[in-house]
């Protein structure tokens, strides 16, 4: 009964929403759709949850002095702050001059942009280990790569004028090949994954059989 | 003498500045469509003809009408679009009509606005104000909340052609109201007939690229049963190595060894997208393999359903393994559902926890390259797989296994070993021998001059 119940569920609700993608007719997608919003409506429940589940983790590690505490601290002091802010800023929270948005404009975009900027850095060290000529593969990326991006900046055109050509067959070619079969195979391999827990063939999910 | 009485008279009516008025008025009328010059007060009746009957002037439209009519002269009337048809689209939902017409070929108007009315005799209601003379198609939706308000069996629809400035007076006269906007509009330019339209909804779509894709679907169901069928009755199903799979279990045992827990990040998109669900479900094969090796796993999610879903999972796994005492709630954490705040968090879980085996299995973005450095500099064992082909190239360079695009949906099937479950896959696999057929077939004809395969394949897009 633990598996049953939650297999038709999954059966039903799974061939509903398969049916969306062949029945266009209105009265079918107040169906869809209810379903859909039911699907958002556990998902916000679920932030409530989210909430309970870092205090939690990050509380008792404070209380009992654990390595690194420190940190944790901050979150939750973080996350409390900005809880606060939020909710005393109400419906105008995001207006100028209310702290939830002095909070968000200089304190979470900063640390955000700086998060994404160290990507740049992270580029330059992988593409280093990547380009390092060690075997038949490594070379031949290595080869493509440098003449792509030699033949993507101005000084490759006065290289060679067939450079820019290169790149864009190496580009518009092999690339795209790659990727179409990736996506063939990711889509195939999604419409398996999708009938195997609707069929309820795969049900690992619900602790196996 | 009645006879000269009547004479001036006439000559009298003549002369008066009303019937001097009302002359060029008349005139624009008979020559709308050579679009003449109009006033405000220009009621005509060739626009009644043409607009429905049942556009009076709202209360205050009048006054307004009044503030622009210092300029209205300027404003000359283009004749109407012809040819106004209202379909229902092919396999519809039946909350959309088609609306196309023809522009006068000599003139061009400078805005077309559609209404439309539940029957022909209005209210009308604007739909759209400003479509572009080049634009001689409109799709409208019939009904927000069919569900509530229902849907009619007929709409009926009017085109019209706004001269140019017409839209600059409406602004000037304060209409902002959209009743009065349109009745104003309607009153001071030329319209289509009222046609009526039948929003038809169909219960099935039987156009080539829904079949095609119905018949992929049933066909990859069939093949599943079948296969799973041959592998009840004991046929061997073969599956090739995928070395990223078999490192999994490495990494546990790696971890185990090291005394160190093993990091599990199901990707950072929603529970609904399927890479999710596939991460999910090898969760479950992973966390029971790791309950088996009586190591620890770390879970950071970024969406708290995920969250929620990913600890019942672990649950289950350790529950399986028979060891549930082993399992703890706090390992699997929600971090933030903010993509770089979330990937901070599980930067600082690798560096901090330090643990031995990094597994990214779902769909990523831009934190991708971030966290397999961080596991990188922390010198653990990486295995990565994504269906994201953009994200491929970061993990193939930062991590030691990357399964790519569809290993990522075979993993959960080949950590279990269930011949069900294995026998799907080779389901899949005979669908992709299918399409490298087309591919093959499609470019040899293609080459030849024959393009039924494109042909068949790109109605399939539609």
């Amino acid at each position: 009964m633990r598996t049953t119940i939650p297999l038709v569920i999954t059966f039903v609700v799974g061939l509903i929403m398969l049916g969306e993608a062949f029945i266009p007719h209105w009265m079918y997608r107040i169906v869809t759709e209810n379903i859909l919003e039911w699907g958002v409506i556990l998902a916000a429940a679920a932030f409530v949850l989210g909430l309970i589940n870092l205090i939690q983790v990050n509380l008792p590690k404070v209380l009992a002095r654990e390595p690194e505490w420190g940190y944790k601290l901050v979150m939750l002091v973080a996350l409390v702050a900005t809880l606060v802010v939020g909710f005393m800023g109400g419906g105008d929270r995001l207006s100028n001059g209310q702290a939830y948005k002095w909070v968000f404009d200089f304190v979470f975009v900063p640390l955000n942009a700086t998060m994404f900027a160290l990507l740049a850095f992270y580029i330059a060290s992988a593409a280093f280990r990547a380009f390092r000529a060690r075997n038949m593969e490594a070379t031949v990326l290595l080869v493509a790569a440098v003449v792509v991006m030699i033949g993507r900046v101005p000084i490759g055109e006065q290289i060679s004028e067939r450079l820019p050509q290169i790149v864009n067959w190496l580009m518009e070619v092999p690339n795209t090949a790659a990727r179409r079969a990736i996506f063939i195979g990711a889509a195939l391999g999604a419409v398996a994954t999708g009938l195997r827990i609707i069929l309820g063939i795969e049900r690992s999910h619900l602790g196996g059989d | 003498m009645t006879a000269r009485w009547l004479t001036l008279l006439f000559l009298l009516a003549l002369a008066s500045p009303a019937f001097a008025d009302s002359a060029p008025s008349d005139a624009a009328n008979s020559d709308d469509d050579d679009s003449s010059v109009i006033g405000v007060g220009n009621d005509s009746a060739g626009d009644d003809d043409d607009s429905a009957a049942g556009l009076e002037a709202p209360p205050g439209l009048m006054e307004a009408a009044a503030v622009a009519e210092g300029s209205m002269a300027d404003v000359v009337k283009v004749p109407a679009p012809t040819e106004l048809t209202v379909t229902a689209p092919k396999h519809n939902s039946g909350l959309n009509l088609d609306l196309s017409w023809t522009p006068h070929p000599d003139v061009e108007a400078a805005r077309f606005t559609v209404a439309r009315a539940e029957s022909p005799d209005g209210p009308w209601e604007m739909r759209v104000e400003d479509l572009t003379p080049d634009i001689t198609t409109y799709t409208d939706k019939v009904a927000e909340d069919p569900l509530n308000k229902g849907v009619r069996d007929q709409y009926y629809y009017r085109v019209l052609a706004l001269p140019r400035g017409l839209r600059a007076q409406a602004d000037e006269a304060n209409l902002t109201k959209p009743a009065d906007r349109f009745a104003f509009l309607d009153a001071h330019a030329n319209s289509t007939p009222a046609i009526a339209g039948e929003p038809k909804g169909v219960w099935l779509n039987t156009s080539v690229g829904f079949l095609l894709m119905a018949l992929i679907v049933l066909t990859v169901g069939g093949l599943m049963f079948w296969f799973t069928d041959r592998a009840r009755k004991g046929k061997e199903v073969f599956i090739r190595r995928i070395p990223g799979i078999d490192a999994i279990e490495e990494g546990i045992g790696r971890a185990t060894e090291m005394g160190k827990p093993v990091l599990y990040v199901p990707g950072i998109d929603e529970l609904q997208d399927i890479q999710t669900i596939a991460s999910v479900l090898i969760l479950g094969e992973v966390s029971k393999k790791v309950a088996e090796y009586q190591s620890d796993i770390i879970v950071t999610c970024c969406i708290p359903l995920v969250r929620e879903v990913a600890d019942e999972v672990v649950k289950a796994g350790y529950y399986q393994a028979g060891y549930p005492d082993a399992y703890r709630s706090t390992n699997t954490r929600f971090i933030s559902s903010e993509q770089f705040a979330f990937c901070a968090g599980t930067n600082g879980i690798i560096l901090r926890e330090k643990p031995a085996t990094n597994i990214y299995l779902g769909r990523f973005f831009a934190e991708s390259l971030i966290l397999a450095e961080t596991g990188f500099v922390n010198k653990s064992i990486q295995i990565a797989g994504t269906a994201e082909a953009t994200q491929l190239p970061f993990f193939i360079a930062a991590c030691d296994y990357t399964l790519i695009g569809e290993e990522l949906f075979a993993v959960s099937a080949y950590l279990s070993g269930d011949p069900r479950l294995v026998s799907s896959l080779k389901a899949s696999d005979w669908i992709k021998v299918f399409c490298v057929a087309s591919i093959i077939v499609g470019t040899l004809a293609g080459s030849f001059g024959m393009d039924f395969v494109v042909q068949l394949f790109t109605a399939a897009g539609h």
